[in-house]
C-alpha cells in the first residue's frame, strides 16, 4: 500500500513541479534569460491569493485574478526596467543572474517584512484527505492540481505550435537577429515571453499554498526546481520541463521506499546533477557545445 | 566595543578569504560557483571533527581540511570541464543542495542540525590561541597569505593560462594550454583555501551547524564578489568589508525597527547587486564593463 500512496503523492509533487517550471522553462528557453527571479514571482502570486482570499474573504475568482496580475506586472516590469537595460550594453548571462538573484532576494525580504516568516497554509476541504482504500489517503486537491497542470500544458501547446506569437517565441528562442531581419523585434516578443511565462506560475503557486503552505524563503526551492526541471527536460522544450517535472516530482516520493524523508530533496539534485554531467542537452534537448 | 570590533575583524578575515578564493574561479577562471559554501563547510567540519576526536593542532587541521576539500572539489571540477554558463551554474547550485543535506544528516560525522559544540581554540607549536587578540592576528596572517599565494597565482603564466581560458577556451587550447588541468587545479587550490577559512571559522566560533553553509551563505559571498568587483584582487576584499560592516552601520540608524534589521540588511545587498549589475557591472574596484560574455 506504501507504493501506491507514494505513487499519488508522487503524483500531485510531480505535477506542481511540472507547473511551476513550465514558466521557468519558456522564459528560460525563449529568452535565454536566466530568470532566478521566477521564484519570487511565485512567492508574489501565493501571498496575492492569500491576501485576497484568506485575509480580505473576495472570493477565489477575483484573488487568482489578482494573483495573476500580480505575477505579470511583475515579471513584465522585471524584464522591461532590469533585463532589457543589462542586455543593451553587456550580454554576460552571469550579469543577469546576479541582478536576478538580487530582485529575487528583495522580494523575499520584502514579504518577510509585510506577511511575517512563518508558514501561511490557505485551508479549503478540498485539502482534506479522504481515505480510498485502507491505508491510501487522497485529497481532492490531487484531482485538481492534475487538470490544471494538462490545462496549462495543453493551452502552452497550442500557443506554441498553431499561433503566431508562438512560432515567434520558438524563433526567438531558435536564433533571436534571426527574427529581427523578419520584421519582428526581440524585445517585444520577449516581453510576451515574461507575460505568458509569469501568468503560468500563479496555478502553481495557489495550488502549494493550499497543499503545503507558502513562507517568503521558498523562491529559491522554487527556484531551484524550475531550473532543475528544466535542464533535465532540456532547455527550449515545455514537454520535456513536464515530463521532467513529473520525474523529479515521482522520484522524491518514491525514493521514500528507501530511504529516510530528509533525504529525499537531495536526490532531485543528483538527479540534476548526474544529467548535467551525462546529459547536459536533457531528456528532450538539442545538442548543447560544451 | 574592542571585543566587538575584534569579533566582526575576525569575521571579516574568514569572509574575506572565501571572497578572495570564490573571486579566484569567478573573476579569473569563468567558473561561476555557487557551491562555494561546502568547501568552507568541508573545511569547518573537517577542523571541528579533528579537534574533537583526534588532535586540535592547527597545521594539521589545515592541512587536513585542505586536502578533503581540494579531494571532493573534484565534484565541482567535473561539471565545470563539461559545461559552461547556466549549465554550470545549475550543477553547482544543484551539488550546494546535495552538500547541505549531507552536513544536516550525516548525524555520526557532523552531528546532524544541532551541528558541534565545545570545540578548543587550536595549538600551534605548543601555544593556544586562547586569547582573542592573538586568533585576530592568526586571521589575518591566513588572509594576508591565502591574498599574497592567489596574486602570486594570477600574475604568474598559471594566472595568464586561466584568463586566456576564461576568456576562450578554444584559443587557449590552440596555444596548447592543458585547459582541464589547469581548470582543475584552479577548482581544487580554490576550494582547499576556502576550507582553510572554515578551519578559522570553526576554532574561532567554536561552535558550528549547518546554519552558516546554507545557499544563503554561497549567494551573499557572490554578492561580496561580485559588488568588490569580479576578476580584481582587491575588489572581493573590499566587497567583504562593506557587506560586513553594513549589520553593523544599520543597527546604529535609530529609525529602523531593530527586528527587521536582518530583512533590511538584505534589502540593501540585494538592491546594491541589482543597481550595480545595472549601471556598473565591473563591480566597485573593477573598470567599467571590462567582464567578458560567457
Amino acid at each position: 500500500m506504501l507504493i501506491v500512496q507514494l505513487i499519488f503523492n508522487g503524483l500531485q509533487t510531480g505535477a506542481l513541479y511540472a507547473l511551476i517550471a513550465a514558466g521557468f522553462s519558456l522564459i528560460f528557453g525563449m529568452t535565454r534569460i536566466f530568470h532566478a527571479a521566477h521564484g519570487a514571482t511565485f512567492t508574489i502570486a501565493g501571498y496575492a491569493f492569500f491576501e485576497m482570499y484568506s485575509v480580505a474573504h473576495l472570493g477565489w475568482p477575483i484573488a487568482a485574478l489578482t494573483a495573476i496580475a500580480a505575477a505579470a506586472i511583475f515579471g513584465m516590469m522585471l524584464d522591461r526596467w532590469v533585463y532589457a537595460i543589462i542586455q543593451r550594453h553587456e550580454g554576460s548571462f552571469f550579469t543577469v543572474f546576479a541582478a536576478s538573484f538580487g530582485v529575487a532576494i528583495v522580494v523575499q525580504n520584502l514579504i518577510a517584512m509585510a506577511f511575517g516568516r512563518g508558514l501561511v497554509t490557505i485551508s479549503t476541504p478540498l485539502s482534506k484527505s479522504i481515505e480510498l482504500a485502507p491505508g491510501l489517503f487522497v485529497a481532492p486537491m490531487l484531482a485538481i492540481v492534475l487538470v490544471c497542470a494538462v490545462i496549462c500544458f495543453a493551452l502552452l501547446q497550442y500557443l506554441l505550435t498553431r499561433t503566431n506569437l508562438g512560432i515567434a517565441l520558438r524563433a526567438l528562442g531558435e536564433n533571436p537577429t534571426l527574427i529581427e531581419v523578419y520584421g519582428l523585434t526581440p524585445r517585444k516578443i520577449s516581453q510576451f515571453a515574461f507575460l505568458i511565462g509569469s501568468i503560468l506560475v500563479v496555478p502553481a503557486a495557489i495550488l502549494t499554498a493550499t497543499t503545503s503552505g507558502l513562507n517568503p524563503s521558498m523562491s529559491h526551492h522554487v527556484m531551484l526546481i524550475s531550473l532543475a526541471a528544466t535542464i533535465v527536460g532540456g532547455v527550449g522544450s515545455l514537454r520535456g520541463a513536464a515530463l521532467a517535472g513529473m520525474l523529479l516530482g515521482m522520484a522524491e516520493n518514491l525514493c521514500l521506499a528507501v530511504i529516510d524523508p530528509q533525504w529525499s530533496e537531495a536526490v532531485t539534485f543528483v538527479i540534476l546533477f548526474l544529467f548535467i554531467l551525462f546529459r547536459p542537452g536533457g531528456v528532450y534537448g538539442r545538442a548543447i557545445a560544451t | 566595543m574592542i571585543a566587538y570590533l575584534q569579533n566582526i575583524a575576525v569575521l571579516f578575515c574568514v569572509n574575506g578569504i572565501l571572497a578572495l578564493t570564490l573571486n579566484f574561479i569567478m573573476g579569473y577562471a569563468g567558473i561561476y560557483s555557487l557551491a562555494h559554501t561546502i568547501f568552507f563547510g568541508i573545511g569547518a567540519y573537517t577542523a571541528a571533527y579533528l579537534a574533537l576526536n583526534v588532535t586540535d593542532s592547527l597545521p594539521i587541521s589545515m592541512l587536513a581540511a585542505f586536502s578533503l576539500s581540494a579531494v571532493v572539489s573534484m565534484a565541482l571540477a567535473l561539471p565545470a570541464l563539461r559545461v559552461r554558463g547556466e549549465y554550470f551554474v545549475a550543477a553547482s547550485l544543484g551539488l550546494q543542495v546535495i552538500g547541505v543535506t549531507i552536513f544536516a544528516e550525516w548525524k555520526s560525522v557532523t552531528g546532524g542540525l544541532g551541528g558541534m559544540i565545545g570545540i578548543p581554540r587550536p595549538k600551534l607549536f605548543g601555544y593556544v590561541f586562547n586569547d582573542d587578540t592573538a586568533f585576530l592576528i592568526l586571521s589575518v596572517v591566513v588572509l594576508l597569505a591565502v591574498l599574497g599565494i592567489l596574486s602570486l597565482l594570477v600574475r604568474g603564466s598559471f594566472g595568464r593560462s586561466l584568463m586566456a581560458i576564461r576568456d576562450s577556451e578554444s584559443a587557449a587550447q590552440a596555444y596548447g594550454k592543458h585547459v582541464n588541468a589547469v581548470k582543475t587545479l584552479s577548482v581544487a587550490i580554490s576550494s582547499g583555501l576556502a576550507a582553510i577559512a572554515g578551519v578559522l571559522y570553526t576554532f574561532y566560533m567554536s561552535f558550528i551547524n549547518v546554519e552558516g553553509f546554507t545557499l544563503e551563505t554561497s549567494i551573499l559571498l557572490m554578492a561580496m564578489v561580485i559588488i568588490g568587483g569580479t576578476g580584481t584582487l582587491l575588489g572581493p576584499v573590499a566587497g567583504a568589508a562593506l557587506l560586513m560592516t553594513l549589520p553593523a552601520a544599520l543597527t546604529y540608524l535609530p529609525f529602523l525597527p531593530p527586528g527587521e534589521l536582518g530583512a533590511i540588511q538584505q534589502i540593501v545587498y540585494g538592491a546594491a547587486m541589482v543597481l550595480l549589475m545595472i549601471f556598473r557591472p565591473g563591480g566597485l574596484v573593477g573598470g567599467r564593463s571590462k567582464e567578458k560574455s560567457a
